[in-house]
This record gives structure tokens, C-alpha cells and sequence, in this order.
């Protein structure tokens, strides 16, 4: 094996009660693809947070080619040999593309405190054409740019300088085909040049194809490193879940009889720019899976149907006759929606997970006219502990969960609230593979009981695996309807995407 | 995206679209009070108010666009005013010049290093702040109106009082532009998290925001006090209402942000609201009446200029 590029010798860091990495001891060597993978909430994130300077650790070491390093932020971290791309947004609205390439870099252009902004483009400019990206213009505000430019540009601002330490944290669940096959280019580079790369993603097929090795967190302790070679996808759900997984955790069923009964009818739905008359029936006890590329329009879909869309035109019917023009008409009469945007559309970040869970069913909680405390509290442990969530209590923030249990809160809402029709947009985005199969038996479970389900989604078995129906999309208008089937391919759904 | 569409994201285009809107209103009240309205020696009047309240606007620019906001403009322009008054008769320009800008970024320091200390809303800590800055002006002037003597009011016309405004506003731009200072107000002000993930000392360029307003707003208590030439001490927030003025134009500074040149739009922003409150004047309408259509109209120039996203969450 090669040289160790980066040691880490018992990483340490606790949230209050939560011991998120337990004395973490670890080796990353010159010249790997290091994937770095455990369930939500298994320590991942936090230790390489710990190593790029977002959090501080609380003890250990890191030694970066035989120097101790520890990073105060992410700009130190640059400065120290290691950087990050992570999950969500990285860029800055109101700078331009140059001010984001090289935020916290200034001192770089600066001259007795005058930054020579002409340079500074100048650089920024010639970097995004080394790395193919000449159609970003490095003087423009970043604003004018779709969120897969932005991430391109964040690859440029996190690798420019060569960085020793590389870490990907879940970003390829932001990304579409051409961001993937962008970042795997730098992971490479960066692999072949003798530096290392630090992948995390939940995708394990992508992992083992991407990877050399691969190292196991569970609740924040180092479990092992395998060879990426020598497993298969359910090797790595076993050391990551501690017992073995169920191989097939999707439906198994393909001969039942959906109900006729229409529920909800969407007809000619058209929202300018997204969606091209597109309509949709619902029956009672389906699950109706919409899949498509990122930008084929599916995640307007939902919104369109939950009332959320603006300028939407066509209508939206329940089996009553009740139309569904905006949200709380949706909510009023039993329907529920998950978005893909999880902590800017679904959650409240900032608040606890009783009020997140308890928010639209007040109305149901209240006593007298009157909201009792303990009722909140009662309703929300109830719901919070049915979706298994990892939690110090109900009265933790929402903000200290992992993805995966914020997910379980969103749902712990919905099924609360006793829904009839949940529109979930990519439930099991950035979601380990456990909570996947707790979420598909949740799925499962409502189908059975009579509720109806869209899942929009961009995983393809999850939707062959999933769904009664599935109608694929693509430029913002129906492309394909498959009926479930257990000779359904892959490749039918994907012909009907491109 | 269409040559038009691009043009309407130029530079020029916000600038000929602030032009043109202060030609509409110009033209608008010109028609209607011909003999009482908008001649050029007019015109030039209501620049001169318009320089002063611009250059306060420019330094609560960098507080807006981070996100808090300063109530405690209005204190420090009359106690800095008032200290201008007196350091002017010790020493001459040099304490009409040096003792408004000394006081004004002492006042912006410490509303900044209170707010950044108590963790409490920039409102509160500026507005209980005015308070005490009131107060001190009160011990400044013994409760008497502070008037500037008439051999030190060049700054009070042209061409000093212009002169004084525009190195004002070209600071301010060049801050803006060409230092840290400027990139990390809009770095905090778009997401304060990631701002400090990238190593910006965000508590540390909050506080230079607020310095920087105490700055400019030194200087337009010099302008303001040339002006003016007097000046009495406030109590019970009576200093409130000075805080609006500027305020007006560091709105259009926002709203025309997105053009890259806001302390463009800042100075032609306050140049049209002085042209819409003049105009009233010239019509003979009554204050209220003034103020509710000023009020409207400023509301509708933002509104149509930054488009806002339907959906988009406002705070």
C-alpha cells in the first residue's frame, strides 16, 4: 500500500448528549478515492467537518503529511491542504463568480488593503476555462447562474489549488449527469496526481465504482476499511447497519388489484417554464411514481398538485369535486406534501421537532380552543418514536438532526396529521440505506390502509421497486406510463427519460 | 437570453431607468406647477438636500445589505452636528471637519461592539442607544440651539458641499469595490453561515459596517449643519424622524444592486424623493397627503424594480 497522506488519531466530538465521532483512529493514503460511508447520523459529515475547520474537534489529531494541522474554518483548511465540496448550496448570492471563487482568499489580490478586482476576475476567468467551464463568465453576479453551475463553480473554488485532502461530502445527490461526470473527472485528477479524495455518498453502487477503499462509521465509531474490489453493495449495508439487510427491502408484491376509485385528478396542469399540460389520476391505495432527469419538470409536479405552483394553470380535483388551488385548501382536505428541498420547504429548521411535527395539526391538538403543552408534547413523542427517530427528545432542534432523521420528522408531520394523499418529492434523498427500508414499509403500510401515494423521484429502482404506475417525464410533459411488472427494466424507464 | 434581455441586466439600463424615472417626476410636477417648480436654480437646491441625505445613506448602506439596521442615524447626526458647531468655534474648519467625523464613527463603533456583545436586535440596541446619544447632546449644548458660525458655511453650498459629497461617495465605492470590506458585506448579507465557514470574521465586519455608517453619517452631519446652520439637541427619540431621509436612498441602493452601481442609484434616489417632496410643496399640498404619496410611490419604485420571486420568502 502507498504512503499515509492523513492521519487521523481519536477524532473526538460531542453535540451536547450526542457523541457524534468516538475517538476515530484512521488512515487515508497518496493516491486513493477514499469513500467514507454509514447510516444518517453515524459521525460521516462530522468528522470531515472536523478535518476542513466547519466544526472544531473536541480532541484528537490530524496529521497531514507528517504536520499536525487544525483548521479554524474552511479558507484555513485551504490554506492547511484540505478542502470541501459538501451537499447544499457553497456560493454566495449578491458576489460575482470571481468574489466566490476566492472568497476568504482576498489577501491573495490585495495591496496595502486595495484588492485589484481586475486580477482577481483575470484568475477566476482562467481557471474556469482550464477546467472546461469557459461558458461562466467570472465577472458575472453568481446569481445569474442555475444551481448546477453554482456547484460546478464550487468544484472550481475547492480544487483550483490542488488541495492534499478532497472531501466530496453527499454531493452528488445535488447533481445532475453533467455535474456528476464533472466532479468524477476532479476526483480522478486528484486520485492520479497522488493526492487523495474523501467520498461520502449514500449511493452505494456509485461508491464501489467510484472508491478504492472504503470506511465504515456507526454511531460515530470507526467499524472497518474493505477494499472496494473485494464487496458488493450488500456487504456494505451489513457493516453499516451491523446485521444483515434484507436484499430486496422494495415491494415484492406485482399482482394486486389497484381500486378504481379516483381521488385526485389533476388535469392539464401547466406551470410556465416547468410543467406542459400534464395530467394525472390517483387512485385509492396506489402508489404513482414520476421519474425523469432533475430537470424534466417532475418536482414542479407536486407542488402543482399540493397547490404550492405559482401561475399554474389546469385544475386540480379531489373525488368530492373539492378543487385544489392552494395550499391550505390541500392541507383541509387531507393532503400532504414532502418536498425535495427538505430544510427550506419542509421544515422549520430552527424550532424544535415537536412544533415541526405538531405545525399543521394544532387545529386537531387543541383542547377548548386552548393548546395544551403537554398535549404537543404527547402528540409529537407519539409520532417522532412510530418514524424511529434519533432524537435527545422532541424538544431538540431540528437543526442537530442528521438528513435522514429531519426526513423522518417531515413524515412523522404528515402521518400525524392522518393524511389520505402524501406527495412525497424525493423521500429518500441523501438517506441511508436503513432508513430507506424504513420509510418503503412506512410506504408500504399507508398503501395498504387505503392512502395514495405520488413518489417523485430520481432513483430509478426506487421507483420499479416502489410504485403500482410509473409515468416518466421529460421537458416538462409526460414521456411514457409503465404499468408495475416485474419484467419492467431499468432501461424502459431510462429510454423514456433521454 | 435575447440582446434585450441582456441590456435589461446592464449597468446602463438601471442607470437610464433611475434617469428617466426622475424625468417622469420632474416632468409631472413641472406641468402641473410650472412657475413654482423644478427651474434649474430649483433643481439645484434640491440636489444640495438630496447630496447630504445620500452620503448618510451610503454608510447605511453596508448595515442594510448585512441584514441589521441602524435607528440611531438621526441621534448622531444632531450630536455630531452639534459637536461640529462646537469644535468649529475652538478650531476653525478643522473642527468643523474632524470633530462630526470622529464622534460618528465613535457613535457606529460602539452601536456596533453593543450589538455584536448583547446579541439582541440592532434595533433595540440603536434605538435605546439614540437615547443616550440624545442626551449627550443635551450636556453638549446645554439644551441650547448650537448655531454654526456664518465664517465657516462653505460647506453648507457649492461647490464644497458637492465637492465634500462626491469624495464621500467615491470612498464609499471604492470601499465597496475594492476591498475586503466590500465583498464580505455582501458575503454576510447573502448567508451569514457560509460567509463565516469561508473564514470572514463576520463579528468583526459587522462592526466595521456599523464604524463605516457612524463615518459617512459624520459627514453628512457636516453637510447637514453647513446647511443648515443650526441645530438643537433632541430628547425622547425626537431624532427618529432624521433617520428616514437617508434611509429612502439606501432603499433605491438595494433595490439597485443588481445593476452594480448603488451608490449611483442612492444619490439619484434621494434626488427623487426631494423631487417628489419639493413637487407637493410647489403644489401646495398638505404635509399628510405629502408623505402618503412619497410614501406609495418610493413602495411602488422598489417593488417594480426588484421583481420580487413569487414565493421567495421576505423578511
Amino acid at each position: 500500500m502507498s504512503e499515509v497522506l492523513l492521519h487521523a488519531e481519536k477524532i473526538d466530538k460531542n453535540f451536547g448528549v450526542t457523541h457524534a465521532v468516538d475517538h476515530v483512529t484512521l488512515d487515508f493514503f497518496k493516491g486513493e478515492i477514499h469513500a467514507l460511508i454509514g447510516e444518517n447520523g453515524s459521525g460521516k459529515s462530522t468528522f470531515t467537518s472536523c478535518l476542513t475547520g466547519i466544526y472544531h474537534k473536541d480532541s484528537g489529531t490530524f496529521t497531514l503529511n507528517g504536520k499536525e494541522i487544525n483548521a479554524k474554518n474552511q479558507v484555513d483548511g485551504n490554506y492547511q491542504g484540505v478542502a470541501v465540496i459538501v451537499q447544499e448550496i457553497g456560493t454566495l448570492s449578491g458576489l460575482s463568480v470571481a468574489e466566490n471563487i476566492f472568497l476568504g482568499k482576498e489577501d491573495e489580490f490585495t495591496k496595502f488593503g486595495v484588492k485589484n478586482t481586475n486580477a482577481m476576475n483575470k484568475k477566476a476567468q482562467e481557471l474556469l476555462d482550464a477546467y472546461g467551464f469557459n461558458y461562466i463568465k467570472a465577472t458575472e453576479l453568481i446569481d445569474n447562474y442555475n444551481f448546477e453551475d453554482r456547484k460546478l463553480i464550487e468544484i472550481v473554488k475547492a480544487t483550483h489549488f490542488k488541495p492534499q485532502i478532497l472531501v466530496v461530502d453527499e454531493t452528488t445527490t445535488a447533481l445532475g449527469e453533467k455535474g456528476r461526470i464533472e466532479l468524477f473527472k476532479v476526483m480522478k485528477q486528484t486520485r492520479d496526481d497522488g493526492r487523495c479524495v474523501i467520498f461520502i455518498s449514500h449511493d452505494l453502487d456509485e461508491v464501489i465504482e467510484q472508491s478504492d477503499n472504503i470506511s465504515v462509521l456507526r454511531d460515530g465509531v470507526f467499524i472497518g476499511t474493505v477494499k472496494s474490489s473485494d464487496v458488493n453493495t450488500d456487504d456494505l449495508k451489513k457493516l453499516m447497519v451491523g446485521r444483515e439487510m434484507s436484499n430486496n427491502y422494495y415491494r415484492t408484491d406485482y399482482d394486486e388489484v389497484v381500486s378504481d376509485e379516483v381521488v385526485l385528478k389533476g388535469e392539464n396542469l401547466t406551470v410556465p417554464g416547468e410543467i406542459d399540460d400534464f395530467s394525472i389520476e390517483l387512485h385509492k391505495g396506489e402508489i404513482i411514481g414520476i421519474g425523469g432527469l432533475s430537470e424534466c419538470g417532475m418536482h414542479e409536479v407536486g407542488k402543482a398538485l399540493f397547490g404550492a405552483s405559482y401561475d399554474r394553470e389546469g385544475t386540480v380535483t379531489l373525488a368530492d369535486g373539492t378543487k385544489i388551488n392552494d395550499i391550505k385548501t390541500a392541507i383541509d382536505h387531507s393532503i400532504a406534501y414532502a418536498s425535495k428541498d427538505r430544510d427550506n420547504e419542509s421544515l422549520v429548521i430552527n424550532d424544535t421537532i415537536q412544533d415541526n411535527i405538531c405545525l399543521p395539526s394544532l387545529e386537531d391538538i387543541k383542547r377548548n380552543h386552548i393548546l395544551h403543552g403537554k398535549d404537543e408534547k404527547a402528540f409529537a413523542e407519539k409520532f417522532a418514536k412510530q418514524m424511529s427517530t434519533k432524537m435527545e427528545g422532541v424538544h431538540q432542534f431540528m437543526s442537530a438532526l442528521s438528513g435522514g432523521n429531519k426526513q423522518k420528522v417531515v413524515l412523522a408531520r404528515w402521518i400525524g396529521k392522518d393524511s389520505d394523499i402524501i406527495i412525497l418529492d424525493s423521500p429518500t434523498r441523501g438517506i441511508d440505506v436503513k432508513v430507506k427500508a424504513d420509510i418503503y414499509q412506512m410506504m408500504d403500510t399507508m398503501r395498504k390502509n387505503g392512502k395514495s401515494i405520488i413518489m417523485i423521484s430520481e432513483e430509478i429502482p426506487e421507483l420499479l421497486g416502489m410504485a403500482d404506475r410509473i409515468i416518466i417525464m421529460k421537458d416538462g410533459r409526460q414521456n411514457g406510463e409503465f404499468k408495475r411488472s416485474e419484467d419492467l427494466k431499468d432501461t424502459d424507464l431510462i429510454a423514456n427519460m433521454v | 437570453m435575447s440582446k434585450f434581455q441582456k441590456f435589461k441586466q446592464s449597468q446602463v439600463f438601471g442607470l437610464l431607468l433611475l434617469i428617466f424615472i426622475a424625468f417622469v417626476f420632474w416632468a409631472f410636477f413641472k406641468a402641473l406647477a410650472p412657475q413654482t417648480f423644478g427651474d434649474f436654480n430649483k433643481l439645484q437646491t434640491y440636489l444640495k438636500t438630496a447630496l447630504y441625505y445620500a452620503v448618510g445613506g451610503c454608510g447605511l448602506y453596508f448595515i442594510c445589505v448585512m441584514g441589521p439596521f441602524d435607528m440611531s442615524v438621526g441621534a448622531n447626526i444632531v450630536l455630531s452636528s452639534v459637536l461640529a458647531v462646537n469644535m468649529s468655534k475652538q478650531f476653525g474648519y478643522a473642527g468643523l471637519l474632524i470633530a462630526p467625523i470622529i464622534s460618528g464613527v465613535l457613535v457606529g463603533l460602539i452601536n456596533g461592539i453593543v450589538y455584536i456583545k448583547l446579541r439582541i436586535s440592532s434595533l433595540i440596541v440603536t434605538a435605546g442607544l439614540s437615547l443616550v446619544y440624545e442626551a449627550l447632546s443635551i450636556y453638549a449644548t446645554n439644551g441650547k440651539e448650537a448655531i454654526l458660525a456664518t465664517n465657516y458655511r462653505a460647506f453648507g453650498d457649492y461647490p464644497w458641499n458637492l465637492v465634500l459629497a462626491l469624495a464621500a461617495f467615491l470612498f464609499c465605492g471604492f470601499i465597496l469595490k475594492y476591498t475586503k470590506i466590500g465583498t464580505y458585506t455582501y458575503a454576510i448579507g447573502s448567508n451569514e453561515v457560509v460567509a463565516k465557514n469561508m473564514g470572514v470574521n463576520v463579528d468583526k465586519y459587522k462592526v466595521v459596517a456599523f464604524t463605516l455608517c457612524g463615518f459617512f453619517v459624520g459627514i453628512e452631519s457636516i453637510l447637514t449643519i453647513s446647511y443648515g446652520t443650526s441645530m438643537t439637541s433632541a430628547s425622547n427619540l425626537a431624532s427618529m424622524s432624521r433617520n428616514f431621509p437617508p434611509l429612502m436612498g439606501t432603499f433605491f441602493g438595494l433595490a439597485f444592486k443588481k445593476y452594480g452601481h448603488p451608490i449611483v442609484a442612492i444619490v439619484i434616489g434621494e434626488f427623487i424623493i426631494e423631487l417628489l417632496f419639493e413637487g407637493f410643496v410647489a403644489l401646495g399640498a398638505p404635509t399628510t397627503v405629502q408623505n402618503i404619496v412619497t410614501g406609495i410611490v418610493l413602495l411602488a419604485i422598489v417593488t417594480m424594480t426588484i421583481k420580487p420571486v413569487k414565493g421567495a420568502v421576505v423578511k
